[in-house]
């Protein structure tokens, strides 16, 4: 039985959410409304999946990920916003989140989504498709410092595959019109998150690195 | 303070005035009890500093209220200074004027001169400074350098004290604008993270859990998800849009589509147009959407997809609808009836970009929208 713990702040939220998945044959082991928590009772909990809400009272989503990525490698972590929070949704996805979804979507959605991320699929929103792309593009352009041959690129299938999932196509139709397998074309979403969230690992490596080198001791 | 907003930071300007009137009164009354024995009619001198001692009272009462200082009051006090200097040569004597007696009005002829320049800025501190100044001269026999230095002095007080009065005034309103958009935007914030924790949390729940359930209730849960859309756009965190300025992010524009029928994707860092394209593609797109709402049959849905790469702006317009028949566009074109697509190829096309609309029976129809952009 999949292992779900659910990390919201509003009680009737949680509670309907950790129902409907109980409900769906899943063994919700944890539920709270604070981040603190979430990473403190992550390694008893044993969570196979965290459903997590961007927006908590206490610590920051991306600072949520890392602590329970950090207590529980290979933890697969869904997130859920309720409004159009660009830029931390990014941070999320770069901290290591493999899915995301907009509290708005419906039971089947949401269910299908934890299914998806359970199995260790990426789970993509057209919103999400659209700031990747960005983000890449952004890279590419140089906005950061020193990172030209660093900056993750995208092939031209992987931008074509992103592009007509920000275009509200699924998996299923994609693969369809460009003549691929439904698993090639999952597999070409996984890369473009792997390749972001990789290079965000080497850039706070060798910022850590930096820091530690330009202290005086 | 209920006080009119252009007045507290020139409330420090007035009380200088008042000080200055004592101080320049008691300056005239001793140079006129020095001097007396000179006058050529030392008796006219005591109503005239009667009328010096009460107006500098009555004035000085009357200035310190912000509304009583219009131009009835502005007036009298410079028609009382006039009166006390055309009065000097009957009382103290053209001889004993020419020969260095003071008037009767002496420094004191600067007060009406400070007060026009503070209520009205350079110009009205001038012109009371040369009314003062010409009636000072004309009571005299002949031009001193004395008297013409006096009169360039106070008319440098005149100008000097308008300008300060005016930058009082306008650093004053710059200061409530600064105010008053960081209440609002204070304001702002905090409905925002209210609405959000609260309101948003329950349209959503209320959306999600009335979805699969039949009629009227699903009608309701999917109000309120448009409803949720609409708050969540209102209460996002970006700026308020605003309509004129430079440069606009096009992102802004466009959440204002988002619904539950309409998704927008866009990057996470703003999206920069000048206003006027901004706002035309903008229309652009709306235009595509209201395409589909019509066209798409109830429950059609729609993406939105915003790029920019390499100078290029690309908006990407798809829904799931029953997309239009081939040749159905041209045969429309030529038939003169504007359609949709030439409304939206006309935006674009003002704006030097591309449009290009892939359609087919079934598969819904696709809109895109290139421009270029400088930088």
């Amino acid at each position: 039985m999949t292992r779900v713990m659910v990390v919201d702040d509003h009680p009737m939220w949680r509670q309907g959410v950790a129902r409907d998945l109980a409900e769906a044959g899943y063994d919700v082991v944890a539920t709270t409304g604070e981040g603190g928590q979430a990473v403190r009772i992550a390694p008893a909990a044993r969570p196979d999946v965290v459903v997590l809400d961007l927006q908590l009272p206490d610590i920051s989503g991306v600072e949520v990920i890392r602590g329970l990525l950090a207590a529980l490698p290979g933890v697969r972590i869904l997130m859920l916003s309720a409004s159009g929070q660009e830029q931390s949704v990014l941070d999320a996805v770069k901290a290591g989140a493999t899915g995301y979804l907009v509290k708005s979507a419906s039971p089947e959605e949401f269910l299908d989504a934890v299914r998806r991320t359970a199995a260790g699929d990426t789970v993509f929103t057209p919103g999400l498709a659209g700031l990747v792309l960005g983000e890449y593009r952004r890279l590419a352009k140089g906005g950061g410092p020193a990172e030209d041959e660093a900056a993750p690129r995208l092939t031209d299938r992987e931008t074509e595959v992103l592009r007509l999932v920000a275009k509200g196509l699924s998996y299923k139709q994609i693969a369809a019109r460009l003549s691929l397998s439904h698993r090639t074309v999952q597999n070409h979403v996984q890369n473009t998150l792997g390749k972001l969230q990789l290079h965000n690992r080497v850039e706070l490596t060798r910022y850590a690195i930096e820091q530690g080198l330009d202290s005086p001791d | 303070m209920a006080e009119d907003p252009s007045g507290t930071f020139q409330v420090p300007l007035w009380r200088s005035i008042a000080v200055f009137r004592f101080a320049s009164m008691a300056y005239v009354v001793a140079m006129a009890a020095l001097n007396v024995t000179d006058y050529a009619h030392p008796f006219g001198a005591i109503p005239a500093l009667a009328v010096l001692v009460g107006w500098s009272v009555a004035a000085t009462y009357l200035y310190a209220r912000s509304a009583w200082r219009g131009w009835p009051l502005l007036g009298t006090d410079l028609a009382i200074t006039l009166v006390l200097l055309l009065a000097s040569p009957w009382v103290v004597g053209r001889t004993a004027i020419d020969n260095g007696v003071p008037s009767l009005a002496v420094a004191w002829q600067a007060c009406p001169v400070l007060a026009w320049a503070v209520s009205g800025g350079r110009r009205r501190g001038a012109i009371a400074a040369l009314v003062v100044g010409t009636a000072d001269v004309t009571m005299r026999a002949k031009l001193t350098s004395a008297s013409a230095t006096g009169l360039m002095l106070m008319l440098l007080a005149g100008v000097a004290v308008g300008h300060v009065a005016r930058l009082a005034v306008e650093s004053e309103q710059r200061l409530q604008r600064a105010v008053e958009l960081e209440a609002a935007t204070r304001e702002r914030e905090r409905l925002a993270r209210g609405i959000h924790d609260s309101v948003l949390q329950v349209l959503a729940l209320v959306q999600r859990r009335g979805a699969h359930l039949d009629g009227e209730a699903a009608e309701l849960a999917r109000l309120a998800g448009e409803q949720e859309a609409a708050l969540r756009a209102l209460v996002s965190g970006r700026p308020p849009r605003q309509r004129s300025g430079p440069e606009v992010d096009l992102r802004t524009i466009l959440d204002g589509y988002a619904s539950p029928a309409v998704s927008i994707a866009a990057p996470a860092t703003p999206v920069r147009l000048p206003a006027s394209v901004a706002h035309e593609v903008g229309a652009a797109v709306g235009a595509a959407l209201d395409n589909v709402a019509r066209h798409g049959g109830s429950g059609a849905r729609a993406w939105v997809l915003l790029e920019e790469e390499a100078g290029t702006i690309t908006v990407s317009v798809r829904d799931d609808g029953p997309g239009i028949p081939a040749g159905r566009l041209a045969e429309a074109a030529q038939q003169g009836r504007l359609g949709v697509a030439q409304s939206i190829r006309g935006r674009i096309a003002e704006l030097g970009g591309s449009v290009e609309i892939v359609s087919a029976p079934g598969e819904g129809t696709e809109v895109e929208l290139r421009l270029s952009v400088s930088g």
